[in-house]
């Protein structure tokens, strides 16, 4: 009997995954079961240029349309998993077709949070994680003048830029004080503020929402200080958490999501996690971490699959993730524990800079603006764990590839 | 049947370096890795960013707004998301100068 490897989620980690598995001469049966009615896409545009409507969704595609069949991976796409019974290895769908796994993956990515306020579930007000979201935003907004973006997260960040380029004027509400905070620290957030400020955002740092406000479209954000924002169309962006349904009361650690080794196995034989939904033991940082970015998604997606397949190299990629709004690159390498004292190469009012922030002496995180050769380059210092030489690294004149401290 | 068209002079791209050069409406860049050139578009097909402005690593360039790389040989994707190759030209060094064959 041929083994059948079922991968449940069919997006990024999940597609890549099982398009590794056929890559890598696995023979058996692959069954990409996804939720969504579409094959495994990139999301980045959504909140880039496909909101903006200047590419098309087949763009966004991760792989050809006739790449499935002609791989024969299975795809049951607008189909969920309702459940994974690790007793009997067997992936029950939505519609009650029990699939018999020897193998299961799971790569299902994160639900966005809402917020549990007044008028949330009025027309007008949205989030953004699917092509359908995304859509229906581009939808409202082009009949729109006014938006209100609630949260400024990458998402929500990357949702202001793309709506101030299409003309709508922009107020932001962020209860944090700078956007991008937890991922960037407030000296870059500043950086970031400044950058939105200039296109014309109004932001309100600091400020909570309280309320919407309409009949059955928003008309008005009502913020915690009682400030009343007139707006037609909304977009919150205020988080996401890991879809893990599927795997209640299985025996699977759970715990910000999926619990995996450094093989992106779970605690149960034959179980496996990938992407946004897995905690992973990364034997570079040395601990569990969850991340939420393209790179992980598709590298961890691979790693898995290859895992399944009997490798044994551990997953430890170095992580990374982009953001682009209006036109500043932003890209942000390794693990930051502390935001204290960045070394910082180029300045940061000229936008061009990397920020380094050392531990020990070695160069555990950087942010970079407009600045991708030199992130490029400090990664595999960060791989290595090298101490660095601080006065090298500040200096644009020094390859950071020959920074290193001399002993 | 190629055009020949001349970029620059041969001292512009020196060894491990890069550069771009406007073709027409084209930006067309030049590498030189361990004596070898390589010419190829330099806009990245994923979204739109100068190629020359990024890192390269032996005969791949990686591009500098979101590590799509190429291998400058084939102009094939060798990672990153970039949906589509980049097309790759001959290229030579003659009198001094280098000179591209666009198709
Ligand atoms: C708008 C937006 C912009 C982004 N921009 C960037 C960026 O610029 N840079 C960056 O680094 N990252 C970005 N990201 C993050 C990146 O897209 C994600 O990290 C990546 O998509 C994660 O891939 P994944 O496959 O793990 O999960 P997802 O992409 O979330 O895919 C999971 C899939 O599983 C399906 N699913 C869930 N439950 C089930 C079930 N029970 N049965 C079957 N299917 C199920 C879901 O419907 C979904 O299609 C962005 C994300 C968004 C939403
Ligand atoms: S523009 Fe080159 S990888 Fe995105």
């Amino acid at each position: 009997m041929p083994e059948t490897y079922v991968v449940a989620g069919a997006n990024l980690a999940g597609g890549t995954a099982a398009a590794t598995l056929r890559g890598d001469g696995f023979e058996g049966r692959v069954v990409l079961v996804g939720e969504e009615p579409v094959a495994p896409y990139e999301r980045p545009p959504l909140s880039k240029e496909f909101l903006r409507g200047e590419a098309p969704f087949e763009k966004a595609l991760i792989r050809p349309p006739d790449f499935w069949d002609a791989n024969q991976i299975e795809c049951r796409f607008g189909s969920r998993v309702a459940r994974i019974d690790v007793g009997s290895r067997q992936a029950i769908l939505d519609d009650g077709e029990a699939i018999r796994y020897d193998k299961v993956l799971v790569a299902t990515g994160l639900r966005n949070r809402t917020l549990g306020v007044p008028g949330a579930h009025l027309g007008g007000v949205h989030t953004l994680r699917t092509v359908a979201d995304a859509e229906a935003i581009r939808a409202h907004a082009a009949g729109a003048t006014r938006a209100v973006v609630v949260g400024m997260g990458f998402i929500g960040a990357e949702v202001a830029a793309s709506l101030r380029l299409c003309g709508l004027e922009v107020v932001a509400v962020e209860p944090l004080p700078a956007p991008c905070y937890r991922a960037l620290g407030p000296q870059i957030g500043a950086v970031v503020a400044a950058i939105h400020a200039d296109h014309g955002v109004k932001m309100h740092l600091g400020e909570s929402v309280d309320a919407f406000e309409g009949g059955d479209r928003v008309e008005r954000v009502v913020t915690g200080s009682g400030m009343r924002i007139d707006c037609d169309v909304v977009v919150v962006g205020v988080g996401a958490s890991p879809v893990t349904d599927l795997l209640e009361d299985e025996g699977v650690h759970l715990e910000n999501g999926i619990v995996v080794d450094e093989h992106c196995r779970t605690n149960i034989d034959g179980v496996y996690a990938a992407g946004d939904v897995a905690n992973h033991l990364h034997p570079l940082v040395g601990h569990h971490i969850r991340v939420e970015h393209w790179q992980n998604a598709m590298k961890q997606g691979a790693a898995a699959a290859k895992a399944m397949l009997g490798s044994t190299e551990p997953y430890d990629e170095v992580h990374w993730f982009w953001s682009d709004q209006y036109d500043a690159n932003i890209q942000s390498a390794g693990h930051v524990s502390d935001w204290a004292n960045p070394v910082i190469r180029g300045d940061l009012e000229s936008r061009s800079f990397v920020a380094f922030y050392l531990r020990d002496g070695w160069i555990e995180g950087a942010v970079a603006l407009n600045r991708g050769r030199d992130l490029r380059r400090c990664i595999a210092l960060m791989k290595s764990k090298a101490v660095v030489d601080p006065a090298k690294l500040a200096d644009p004149d020094t390859d950071v590839r020959s920074a290193l401290a001399t002993v | 049947m190629g055009e020949p068209v001349i970029l620059c002079p041969a001292d512009a791209v020196p060894d491990q370096q890069m550069k771009a050069f406007p073709v027409g409406s084209d930006q067309i860049a030049v590498a030189r890795v361990d004596g070898e050139l390589y010419a190829f578009d330099d806009t990245c097909t994923h979204a739109a960013c100068s190629l020359a402005d990024g890192e390269l690593e032996g005969a791949t360039v990686i591009c500098p707004c979101h590590m799509g790389q190429f291998d400058l040989k084939t102009g094939e994707v060798l990672d990153g998301p970039p949906p589509d190759p980049i097309s790759v030209y001959p290229v030579q060094e003659t009198d001094g100068k280098l000179t591209v064959e666009l198709d």
